[in-house]
């Protein structure tokens, strides 16, 4: 094959390229796009994956369903992601991205209290929607942000049901230990506040460094005081350091909680029969018995669970419920505004009041739910089952724990 | 008595935070790299003994040297292949450099363990015994041990071997040192080795308490840097005594309570700022560390 065969064939091969037609891509109107920073590596990937999930799980089912209708016109879904590394200062640098760059129409939030209330600073400067449902800090709802939505309860209710159970059996001590972070601090408080109020005695209430890799001078603290209920606001890391150290300096209260841990089946498979009877509080579990008010999703907890398992190879857990929650937030804001206006689904959001699978789906005036209650877990043999409120309870709590060694 | 047993458990801590110094003080001592990929290695010794215990039931006392040695070949390849061609640039490239390893090593490790936390749960975790008021773990008195007889083998073989007076001789005078027949890129490697080995043993030790993720290194990167500069750069001893210095700082620390101009401040909350605090007051009294010599 000489050169001037050759360049026949590229010359050719050029033309047929420019005259094939390629199929016009699909309008940009017809796809409403999202747009989320979320933790895709970094401390926080764990849950950032599970934030995703609860995305995905939500955009393949409304586009499998045929989409979304806003005014007469029906739209697919799509969501754009980055990877915000974990890192606060990221996350709205990427939200800025999306916002600018990506022409997103709104923003589905990052993972974690701290992400999320960078962000929620990049939105309000760009006046474009955000739900989030990872980010449980009242922080960042006190600032007069008018364009952040949170579908989770607040931070100081994480506890609350577990300081409840344990009064309702004859508890009188509480002794509270919290990470240095604005969501752990607020979990505490809440705590401790409550159990105050309800005429209990916190005994120990003290905070430890975010980065802490010994807790053992917490523990020794607190088994000074011989508390009924010991409670931890904090991470993954902290709980599985505090449970290991309670063992070994053997400290035995009646009951223990985490305000994060038990609900990851991390816990269980780090901790093995020493995390049996621990209790955690969450944000929804599979036990909930909500009823969906509106078409457009899974219309009950269980089915929600059912499906999420096919695809996934997991039971749900909150992380991955709260974040489906938070796109069906915006399904139904879009759905009542019928318009895909920043300003007019905003107004939507703000008077949104609906029931999902997830429980009930209404912002206050600062834009957090505070009208969807807390259910407290506990671990039984292996098992994570709810165990309160008792109208949702699964099992029945076993209280107080038995000691270290035969559980 | 609540102070005797945080005096016991800051020992107990320090004994791992001893052996993760060595390793980055050696290295920084010695070759004047300071090792940002330093945690990366704990977290890669944690993960040998996560594996080791799930898929082989291997203790992870018995995965100590396991880690050691496979972290140590790690560790001289990768001076030996990359790290060796800026060894003897400014430090601000050895540390680029590193930081990019770290970054490299956690994002794999990601890949492979995915974000998960695990954790390492033989029978006895938790097992304990009684001096009087005070409680004992077993586990971390054992840990402890390990720790103190990783530190004696190590001045020992330092002090005692020829390998061990080549790389002391090359810390003194790269140089001489060539000139008296020093294979000087061989001696990096092994200082680099030893210093990716104990990181490796440290993380192996601290799978026991800590929990396992690909970004469990960080704190401990810190605190290795603290500690060796507490205790004086390139010394076995220093390295053992800051190690147990800051465990016991740490582990005392919640006893402190004040309120100064009414704002009330806990000594749990500010454990790293009391223990930073310790450090600047050592480096005013003695800027080489507590046992390091002024030319060292």
């Amino acid at each position: 094959m000489n050169f001037r065969r050759i360049a026949v064939v590229a010359a050719l091969a050029l033309i047929a390229i420019l005259i094939i037609p390629v199929a016009p891509a699909p309008a940009a109107q017809d796809t409403i796009l999202f747009g989320s920073p979320v933790s895709l590596t970094g401390a926080l990937t764990k849950e950032g994956h599970l934030t995703q999930e609860g995305y995905e799980f939500w955009k393949n089912y409304v586009n499998a369903h045929g989409g979304i209708k806003v005014g007469g016109k029906t739209y697919k879904v799509d969501i754009k992601y980055y990877d915000d590394e974990s890192k606060n200062e990221t996350a709205a640098q990427l939200a800025e991205r999306l916002i600018d760059q990506d022409h997103v129409n709104f923003i589905l939030g990052p993972y974690g209290s701290g992400t999320a209330f960078t962000v929620a600073q990049m939105v309000e400067r760009k006046k474009i929607p955000m739900v989030e449902g990872n980010g449980a800090a009242e922080k960042i709802f006190s600032q007069g942000f008018r364009y952040t939505f949170g579908v989770l309860s607040p931070a100081k209710r994480y506890l609350e049901g577990i300081v409840e159970l344990g009064r309702e059996k004859g508890a009188k001590t509480v002794a509270i230990s919290a990470a240095s972070d604005a969501f752990s601090l607020e979990v505490a408080k809440g705590a401790a506040d409550y159990a105050t109020a309800h005429g209990m005695k916190v005994v120990y209430d003290d905070k430890y460094p975010n980065d802490a890799t010994d807790v053992s001078g917490v523990i020794t603290a607190i088994k000074a005081t011989n508390p009924d209920i010991i409670l931890n606001a904090g991470h993954l890391q902290d709980a599985l350091l505090i449970h290991k150290a309670l063992k070994e300096q053997n400290v035995m209260a009646k009951a223990y909680g985490y305000s994060v841990g038990p609900d990851t089946p991390d816990f269980v498979n780090a901790l093995g029969k020493d995390a049996n009877d621990v209790f955690g509080g969450a944000q929804w579990s599979d036990a909930v018995k909500y009823k969906a008010d509106h078409p457009g999703f899974y219309d009950t907890a269980k089915a929600y669970a059912v499906a999420f398992e096919k695809v996934y190879h997991h039971r749900p857990d909150y992380h991955n419920a709260e974040s489906s929650a938070t796109c069906l937030a915006f399904e139904y804001a879009l759905e009542k505004a019928g318009t895909l206006d920043p300003e007019k689904v905003r107004d939507a959001l703000a008077a949104l009041d609906v029931t999902t699978f997830y429980g009930i789906l209404k912002f206050d005036s600062r834009g957090l739910n505070v009208y969807k209650p807390m259910v407290t877990n506990q671990i039984q043999n292996g098992t994570l089952v709810t165990v309160f409120p008792t109208g949702l309870a699964e099992k029945k709590p076993i209280y107080p724990a038995p000691p270290w060694g035969s559980r | 008595m609540e102070f005797a047993q945080d005096v016991i458990n800051g020992i107990l801590a320090g004994g791992i935070l001893a052996v993760a110094a060595l390793g980055f003080s050696l290295v920084w001592g010695i070759m004047n790299i300071i090792n940002l990929a330093h945690g990366a290695f704990i977290m890669l010794g944690a993960y040998c003994a996560y594996e080791l215990f799930t898929r082989f039931h291997i203790d992870p006392f018995i995965s100590v040297p396991i880690a050691f040695v496979f972290l140590f070949a790690l560790g001289y390849l990768i001076q030996r292949f990359v790290i060796n061609y800026v060894v003897r640039a400014p430090v601000l490239t050895t540390f680029l450099l590193t930081f990019g390893l770290s970054l490299l090593i956690v994002n794999v490790a990601l890949l492979i363990w995915t974000g998960d936390t695990r954790g390492v749960s033989p029978s006895y975790v938790g097992a304990n015994f009684s001096i009087g008021p005070l409680t004992v773990s077993w586990a971390k008195l054992w840990t402890l041990i390990v720790a103190l007889a990783i530190t004696g083998i190590m001045a020992l073989w330092l002090g005692r071997s020829r390998m061990g007076r080549a790389i002391r001789a090359t810390a003194i005078d790269v140089g001489a040192a060539q000139l008296a027949g020093v294979r000087v890129a061989h001696v990096y490697a092994v200082t680099f080795g030893l210093g990716t080995g104990l990181a490796g043993a440290a993380g192996a030790l601290l799978s026991l308490s800590y929990g396992i993720n690909p970004t469990m290194g960080d704190p401990f990167l810190i605190k290795s840097f603290v500690v060796c500069v507490l205790g004086g750069l390139g010394s076995v001893q220093g390295a053992l005594i800051g190690g147990l210095a800051y465990g016991i700082v740490e582990g005392i620390a919640p006893l402190i309570d004040f309120t100064v101009f009414g704002q009330h401040f806990s000594g749990s909350g500010l454990q790293n700022v009391i223990a930073l605090v310790v450090l600047l007051v050592v480096l005013i009294v003695r800027p080489t560390g507590i046992m390091g010599r002024a030319t060292a």
